[in-house]
């Protein structure tokens, strides 16, 4: 008992110290660093190795997520039809990507599917200045609730999948649905509209789903940068005389212009991934050829037309978009600015 | 600290392991386990349900009782997305205990390759029902490339001859209108297809103006089935005698075989009349989105008028209440009609049933599987849209040595609802449906226990009760008297019998396939557009595209491997009903 008490006492004032102040515990650390140090170049590997394995995690992670699955690329390059494993199909080499450039239709259809990704992509890094305007308006908006309103009703629609978002689209926009019902009975038209299922303005009506959806949320970014926008420089705008109109002019938007720039860049680096969940929803015999991005042409030849052979060749296609994107921005970004990646 | 750190790493790589491994579930394999009797879950992936999920009700119940098991239904019909469900299962290397689905175009091959499906031989003992069927079984096996064994079984056996037509009392396919609105616009007379567009232009006058509700159409249309081309478009071509071989349309007798896209061939004569009738206002304007079952709803309410099918038309709107006030669909048939029929098929139909590789009490799954093709197994799985008359002493009985409908079988047969009794289970009678929607023998075969049909439709007393009510009377009386549609058909050569071989296309190369995904989408897309086209020449120049992009894709090689078949088929046919005339049919036809 006695003899517990006394070494705790012991090492309590060994300790103490230390505690005190923090200058000696530095020096207590660093002599430990002088110590180990001096036990060779081994201890200095093994402190390199657990730091290393402090990223390994990561590492395997990318390897997983990034790199892991390009070993399914091998697909492309066998005649696989499950439920034939890929061990017993047949190696074809390069079929499937002479079947791409085989004809002139096929080659008309998988360029019409590129010009659809580039517009879809293009519209959105257009319209992407739209969330910044929109952040600026809410932020003037003095009465609290009623921006507090706004800002929670254009937030939301973020959340919705777009399996959601089209069958609220269809009770409204179907050949029997709200509008047309409206419309029908103002009677302003005689034959429903047909706003699902025609090719016409389809890129447009992509676009304003998309904006709809992905505005409240794309302006949050923004919003926070306006808060953190010092506001002496709004004083000192008012010293000067500007007017408010003014002062987003040439206090905000100047001020939001790096977010703006680094979100513009991020877009630009997703050009090819437009996703497909929304085109899936919206697609339909009519508005396919407008519809048809490069991520849904994948899906259907896969999953639809259950070729997954060609469809992994096709994908293939869209690596090979992004690296002429990548070389060309970084290109671009060499002569303008001098810097480049690669 | 040291040791702390070393644990927070081993713990960091350990559950980096973890996540790296996570994605490769290792399947055990408990086939070979005792089977202990108790409750099991039987995973069923059925490409004919319409149902995902446990099944319900009475039949529920009966497998309980007997089986001592629940089938738990996965059904590609229900997911959607093709053959997506198909591919993902069978590559994770199980794709179900009880396997139902086709094996045309080497997927039966397939499935025994790949190892997803067992050979019943060694639980056949006593298996008498799956035995007798041993003519059936060879011969599935000689289209999937085996040279012994019963790997599966196919669906719609028969007794009967294959020159005889393989449905009940009605075609599968046939004009059918809404009998009571033909009465009310005098009778017109149909000389062909065209002449429908006035006939139906009348009746949805008729009903809009009697019932005030203007969106009762003429003709309503659906996607779900789309397949190498409009699955609607093809319904009236099956009225002149020919059906779907690929890119073909062959006619039943092998008289004709033609591309979907000859020009002024069928399928584009019917494009014209839809869009014909689509111009005139006649066609559902939610024909582009809405799916198999809205439309069947609106059948239900009323709300059209034509039915490509008697079996979605009558099934729907023919009940007890609406034939006693004399309406209902009915055939109006076109003068030139030659209506496509199937043969009773000796060797069964192109689906089948087979066994799981990696299902466990396998001896019990085969017992189910023979129950099924018992003459009990028939009545009580084959009622969805099979037609079976549904389990005995709850829908029927037999009395003077003749099979009759209960009360509660005639309300139930005839689109009613009714509760079952307690004794079966409960809910509903059409919720407790068996949702296998796989016929095992042909329903409107004989069922050698009663001497009667197991098609409650063909008993005397029900063609002697149906043809009772105004509606059957009425149609009857224009008819010339003929009691039933078949004999009607029959007796003015109307019918065009495909003799019933059994025929499944050959495994294609993935090349034509893959051809054959780009080309379909092209039709079919391109006919939907036809079809709600404003103008001819928009029409017109719609159809051509379709032509010049089919032809600029390549679907001259699809076709030929196409008509190949379709040829291949007739052979089969023919060679059949050769065997069949050589062996004095009697024998089978009984």
């Amino acid at each position: 008992m006695e003899s517990q008490s006394d070494a705790s006492t012991v090492s309590l004032t060994k300790s103490g110290p230390d505690r005190a102040t923090g200058l000696k515990r530095k020096n207590g650390v660093a002599r430990n660093h002088v110590k180990k140090d001096r036990g060779g170049g081994q201890s200095v590997r093994r402190q390199g190795f657990k730091l290393w394995m402090l990223i390994v995690p990561f590492i395997i992670l990318s390897l997983i997520f990034s790199y892991l699955p390009l070993f399914g690329w091998v697909y492309a390059f066998f005649d696989y039809q499950p439920p034939i494993p890929l061990s017993e199909s047949k190696f074809v080499g390069l079929q499937w990507f002479k079947m791409l450039v085989q004809n002139p239709a096929q080659l008309h259809t998988i360029a019409q599917v590129l010009i659809n990704t580039f517009a879809m992509s293009g519209l959105g890094i257009l319209t992407s200045i739209f969330p910044l305007f929109f952040a600026i308006g809410l932020n003037e908006i003095r009465t609290r609730w009623f921006k507090n309103l706004v800002q929670t009703l254009t937030t939301l629609p973020n959340f919705i999948s777009w399996v959601l978002v089209y069958s609220v689209a269809f009770a409204m926009f179907s050949s029997t649905g709200m509008i047309n019902q409206l419309l029908e009975n103002l009677r302003l038209i005689a034959e429903p509209v047909k706003f699902l299922d025609s090719d016409s303005w389809t890129w447009i009506k992509m676009l304003l789903w998309s904006l709809w959806k992905g505005l409240g949320w794309g302006s949050i970014m923004y919003l926070a940068s306006i808060s953190g926008i010092d506001q002496e420089l709004y004083e000192a705008a008012q010293v000067d005389g500007a007017n408010r109109w003014q002062q987003i002019l040439h206090v905000t938007v100047p001020q939001l212009m790096p977010t703006y720039m680094v979100l513009l860049m991020l877009s630009v680096s997703n050009f090819l991934n437009n996703g497909m969940d929304q085109y899936f929803v919206f697609q339909n015999a009519f508005n396919l050829k407008h519809i048809q991005v490069l991520d849904l042409y994948v899906y259907n030849i896969g999953m639809g037309n259950n070729s997954l052979s060609l469809a992994t060749a096709i994908s293939m296609l869209k690596s090979l978009v992004s690296v002429v994107l990548l070389i060309s921005v970084n290109a671009i970004s060499k002569r303008t600015r001098g810097e480049s990646i690669i | 600290m040291i040791s702390r750190r070393k644990t927070v790493m081993s713990v960091a790589a350990a559950v980096s392991m973890a996540m790296m491994f996570a994605g490769c579930g290792a399947g055990g394999n408990s086939a070979d386990q005792k089977d202990d009797g108790s409750m099991m879950t039987v995973t069923v992936y059925d490409d004919l349900a319409n149902y995902q999920g446990v099944q319900k009700g009475w039949f529920a119940k009966l497998v309980k009782d007997k089986f001592n098991m629940k089938l738990n239904y996965i059904s590609p019909n229900v997911a959607g997305g093709g053959s997506t469900l198909f591919d993902t299962r069978s590559a994770a290397g199980n794709l179900g205990d009880i396997i139902i689905t086709g094996y045309g175009s080497g997927r039966g091959s397939k499935l025994v390759r790949a190892k997803l499906i067992d050979d019943m031989t060694p639980y056949l003992s006593g298996m008498s029902n799956i035995k007798k069927h041993k003519d059936a079984t060879d011969a599935l096996n000689r289209q999937i490339g085996q040279k012994s064994g019963v790997w599966a079984i196919p669906g719609s056996v028969s007794t009967r001859k294959p020159t005889v037509a393989g449905e009940g009392l009605e075609p599968t396919f046939g004009p059918y209108v809404r009998w009571d609105l033909y009465k009310a616009i005098g009778y017109p007379e149909i000389n062909t297809l065209e002449d429908l567009l006035p006939v139906m232009k009348g009746m949805q006058d008729k009903a809009r103006a009697e019932s005030g509700d203007n969106s009762i159409y003429a003709m309503s249309l659906f996607k779900d089935w789309d397949g190498n081309m409009m699955n609607n478009v093809k319904q009236p071509a099956c009225y002149y005698g020919y059906d779907e071989m690929g890119f073909v349309l062959a006619k039943a007798d092998g008289s004709d075989f033609e591309s979907i896209t000859q020009k002024d061939g069928i399928y584009d004569r019917v494009l014209k009349f839809f869009n014909e009738a689509q111009r005139q206002g006649l066609v559902d304007p939610e024909s582009t989105t809405q799916n198999y079952d809205t439309m069947n709803t609106k059948y239900k309410n009323g709300k059209v008028l034509f039915s490509f099918w008697p079996w979605l038309g009558q099934a729907a709107y023919n009940t007890n209440e609406n034939r006693a006030a004399g309406k209902g669909f009915m055939i109006a048939p076109l003068k030139d009609q030659k209506i496509f029929s199937y043969g009773a098929t000796p060797n069964g139909g192109t689906t089948m049933i087979a066994l799981g590789s990696k299902a466990r009490n396998k001896q019990r799954l085969v017992k189910f599987i023979d129950w099924l093709y018992s003459s009990e197994g028939v009545y009580d799985s084959g009622a969805q849209t099979g037609g079976a008359a549904g389990p005995k002493d709850l829908n029927w009985t037999v009395k003077d040595g003749k099979p009759v409908l209960t009360d509660f079988g005639s309300k139930v047969l005839n689109g009613g609802k009714a509760n079952v009794p307690t004794k079966w289970g409960s809910g509903s009678y059409t919720d407790g449906i068996s949702q296998l929607n796989f016929p095992t023998e042909l329903v409107s075969d004989i069922d050698p226990g009663t001497g009667y049909s197991f098609n409650a439709t063909l008993w005397p007393s029900e063609i002697e009760k149906a043809n009772d009510s105004p509606l059957n009377k009425d149609w009857s009386e224009h008819m010339g008297g003929a009691k039933t549609t078949m004999e009607y058909l029959e007796k003015n050569k109307m019918i065009d019998i495909a003799p019933g071989a059994t025929y499944v296309q050959p495994d294609e190369d993935s090349r034509i396939s893959t051809l054959r995904g780009s080309v379909k989408t092209e039709i079919v897309n391109d006919s939907w557009k036809a079809v709600f086209a404003k103008s001819d020449d928009e029409f017109q120049k719609i159809v051509d595209g379709m032509r010049t992009q089919t032809d600029g894709l390549g679907m001259k090689q699809v076709l030929d491997f196409d008509m190949k078949n379709a040829k291949d088929q007739d052979k089969a046919r023919k060679a059949i009903v050769r065997e069949y005339s050589k062996s004095g049919a009697d024998a089978a036809s009984k």
